[in-house]
């Protein structure tokens, strides 16, 4: 396990203003690509395919061909769904030696696969609106047991599973990126023949 | 990975579904978590009002003329506790230690919590432009930093040495 001294408390703290600052900075940006990832996916579910996402502000904005035109169109406020970046960073950011060798290979497969949770929590928001937030229109399209299954997810990533995410990228990933690149070091006491 | 590490996941995460299942259910969370949080108000409310500010709670809600929150799941604490439980109990430890290593740190998780909603209601009647991402972020993301933080020191505990051990 890793050690908890000032110094590791010091480079978590920088790691999250810095996670902090770069998620709130570029999440504009972040949910347009958001958005083109789990449009596709979210089409895929639907028969016939009438979901469009796009990017506004802070939030992921869901249209469909079927909406009356002149209906207000619902948003994802997607901060909700990606926060745990600053938590990634700061437990990513405690880990020394994470910029050389294999640990940058490894910080990248986790982001990756951060950015791959983060779709599947807007397909799974997405869902969960269509399933229990449209009324009449929910109950016409969901059964029960898919609208239990949809709320489920979505429950169940706002609170637990977007911090296990990050904790479990950090902790499967990147966390001991350092020890398994190192060199062992020599038994001591024994001389180099 | 290690085997010891890949068991340990494998339990955090049994834990942390047989919890959240547990906590979600209808009746637990109609007959623990909502007086639980109910009770949080009660305590934020009173800090509130020894900082001075003039406000009052209803259930969950905490409210002033200027502001009002309404303190739900999310915002109670229950899932950095439910964080720090699973992986307690998924790390190899004695009972002794591991009850006194939960018990401990949901008291330390709960205090720096209802400091948490107080500071959020303050913020919200004093500077509601940096409300939002207070509430969204920062201070979701400390309370499970803190968590970890409280498990690292535990299980670093736990895993050095005693003396009696060392002879």
């Amino acid at each position: 396990l890793p050690g908890l001294d000032l110094r590791t408390l010091a480079r978590a703290a920088a790691g999250f203003a810095l996670g902090l600052a770069l998620w709130w900075g570029a999440t504009p940006q972040y949910n347009r690509l958001l958005a083109g990832a789990a449009e596709p996916v979210v089409r895929f579910l639907e028969r016939p395919a009438a979901t469009r996402l796009y990017a506004e502000g802070r939030e992921i904005v869901i249209d469909r061909s079927d909406f009356p035109s002149d209906s207000a169109r619902p948003g994802l406020p997607a901060d909700d769904l990606t926060f745990n970046v600053g938590l990634f960073v700061a437990l990513a950011a405690t880990v020394r030696g994470l910029a050389r060798d294999r640990g940058v290979g490894r910080l990248f497969v986790a982001l990756t696969l951060l950015f791959v949770t983060h779709a599947a929590a807007v397909v799974v928001n997405v869902e969960f609106l269509y399933a229990m937030q449209l009324g009449p229109w929910s109950e016409a399209h969901y059964g029960t047991a898919a609208r239990n299954f949809w709320g489920t997810a979505a429950h169940f990533y706002r609170v637990v599973g977007i911090h296990a995410v990050a904790l479990l990228l950090w902790w499967a990933l990147v966390r001991d990126s350092r020890e398994e690149g190192a060199p062992k070091p020599e038994p001591r006491g024994r001389k180099r023949k | 990975m290690k085997r010891e590490q890949k068991l340990f996941l494998a339990k955090f995460v049994a834990a942390l579904v047989i919890f959240y299942a547990i906590l979600a259910s209808r009746p637990v969370d109609e007959k623990v978590v909502l007086p639980f949080t109910t009770f949080l108000v009660r305590i934020s409310t009173s800090l509130l009002k020894l900082a001075g500010e003039p406000v009052m709670s209803s259930g969950t809600m905490i409210s002033s003329a200027a502001f009002s929150v309404d303190v739900k799941n999310g915002c109670n604490g229950v899932e950095a506790m439910l964080l720090l439980v699973s992986a307690m109990l998924a790390f190899p430890a004695p009972a002794r230690p591991r009850f006194a290593g939960i018990l401990a740190g949901v008291a330390i998780i709960q205090a720096v919590n209802l400091f948490r909603i107080a500071s959020l209601f303050w913020l919200g009647v004093h500077h509601r432009d940096v409300f939002e991402v207070f509430h969204a972020a920062v201070w979701q993301t400390l309370l499970i930093l803190l968590s970890v933080a409280i498990f690292l020191l535990w299980s670093t505990r736990l895993a050095r040495p005693r003396p009696a051990d060392a002879r």
